[in-house]
């Protein structure tokens, strides 16, 4: 069962469509996934048109925009539903299905370390980079901490660290006061988000510092 | 069955008295139906003249510029227009699906001044609706009523299929059940079932 979600803050912030693409892409995906927060989206959604029609306009606003109506009803209105084709996505020898809103991107290469690979999604976001892991079985990812902040959403698979296991649609949102060490023992494939490289912590894996920002 | 009439009375007399007023939810979908049916240009101008301004003033709060605003009023309107059709009065309230197409081209707008993307993301972040697989364009060019049409649309799938083989495929029932691998009394009772349903939904609508 899907444990972790997007806390209400951002839940709420999405709906207004305040948050990086990045971000709200993960959170469509989750509520793609948990029936639970696609039922307190629509809620959410529903609330917040009601607050924003609402309240009253002041009347005078309206008459310069009265010239638009014209120009637009005099343009032809869309007839058919294109229907969505769900987007298979293949690794090792499983074929997953990618929520729509990460179908929708556009994935760079792989790029391998090990048991990880990892692709990026060209979302021009500065900073904020967005990105498809995938972890074969057996592999794992030195401890670290999280200079900013790390978002994991497992699409496939399991993996588990310090707090206990994931399972798919898990919506794992850390940040700098969280060191962990995620492991897998059958392989996963997540959709991660990160805002600055990753801090590794011990020993020899010290020396990946440099590389925190090539991994994720 | 709320009419036209109606709500452009009430947005009258909203001029008239100031202070809080009800959301005329029904009316509004009431509008935004019509439109979608009959392409109402008069139920289209109170959609508009409800929406626009309040569009406006979201559009303001969320990028300062007024210019901008009028763009977002734009685009949303536009959208609402040609978009109509596909506004399904089951799953939400007018309010809901204006502001879903609103927030979507906001979220469009900044996504290209700040990333300088024009990848228009937001439709598959937020779509309009889920795994819709509605209206082959056969089904399209063949069909007259728009009425019939948003009634057949809102049949499920099965029966959809159905009706729209028999009736606007022009294929045999016999046929019908090769096509989609099931025996003929399957397509008999199907239509049979699809047909009852259309003719209390538009019976409904006649009362």
């Amino acid at each position: 069962m899907i444990k972790y979600h997007p806390s209400k803050q951002l839940m709420q912030k999405h709906i207004m469509g305040e948050l990086p693409a990045g971000l709200s892409v993960a959170i469509a995906a989750h509520i793609e996934l948990c029936d639970t927060c696609s039922k307190e989206f629509e809620l959410l959604e529903a609330q917040q048109a009601s607050v924003t029609f609402e309240e009253p306009c002041e009347e005078n606003d309206s008459f310069e925009l009265d010239f638009m109506i014209d120009d637009i009803t005099q343009l032809s209105m869309f007839d058919q539903v294109v229907s969505h084709e769900p987007d298979i996505f293949e690794y090792e020898d499983k074929r997953v299905q990618l929520p729509r809103a990460i179908a929708a991107l556009k994935l760079g290469s792989f790029m391998n370390a090990g048991k990880v690979s990892r692709a990026r999604f060209e979302l021009d976001e500065g900073p904020l980079r967005s990105s498809l892991l995938h972890i074969k079985p057996g592999g794992e990812i030195p401890e670290h901490t999280h200079t900013g902040f790390e978002l994991t959403l497992l699409l496939d698979g399991t993996f588990e660290d310090e707090s206990g296991q994931y399972v798919p649609g898990d919506f794992i949102m850390l940040d700098g006061r969280h060191n962990h060490s995620p492991r897998t023992k059958d392989g996963c494939l997540c959709f991660t988000l990160v805002d600055n490289a990753l801090h590794f912590n011990k020993g020899l894996s010290k020396l990946l510092n440099p590389i925190g920002k090539l991994i994720y | 069955m709320v009419s036209l009439e109606q709500s452009i009375d009430c947005r009258i007399q909203k001029g008239k008295n100031v202070g809080m007023q009800e959301t005329p939810s029904e009316q509004l979908t009431q509008a935004l139906i019509n439109v979608a049916t009959h392409a109402d240009k008069k139920a289209y101008a109170y959609l508009f003249s409800y929406f626009a301004p309040k569009i406006k003033r979201f559009g303001i709060k969320q990028y300062g510029s007024e210019a901008m605003a009028m763009e977002l009023v734009q685009d949303t309107m536009t959208s609402v227009w040609r978009k109509a059709k596909l506004y399904r009065p089951e799953k939400g309230a007018a309010t809901t699906w204006v502001y879903t197409i609103m927030r979507n081209a906001s979220f469009d707008a900044l996504r290209k001044i700040k990333s300088n993307r024009e990848d228009n993301l937001s439709e598959e972040i937020w779509p309009l609706f889920h795994d819709e697989q509605v209206c082959e364009r056969s089904f399209k060019d063949h069909l007259q009523s728009n009425q019939l049409k948003e009634k057949i649309k809102s049949l499920p799938a099965p029966q959809r299929d159905v009706v729209v083989g028999v009736y606007f495929e022009d294929m045999t029932q016999e046929q019908l059940a090769q096509h989609l691998d099931i025996p003929v009394g399957t397509v008999k009772s199907r239509l049979r079932l699809a047909l009852k349903k259309l003719k209390v939904e538009l019976g409904e609508q006649h009362d």
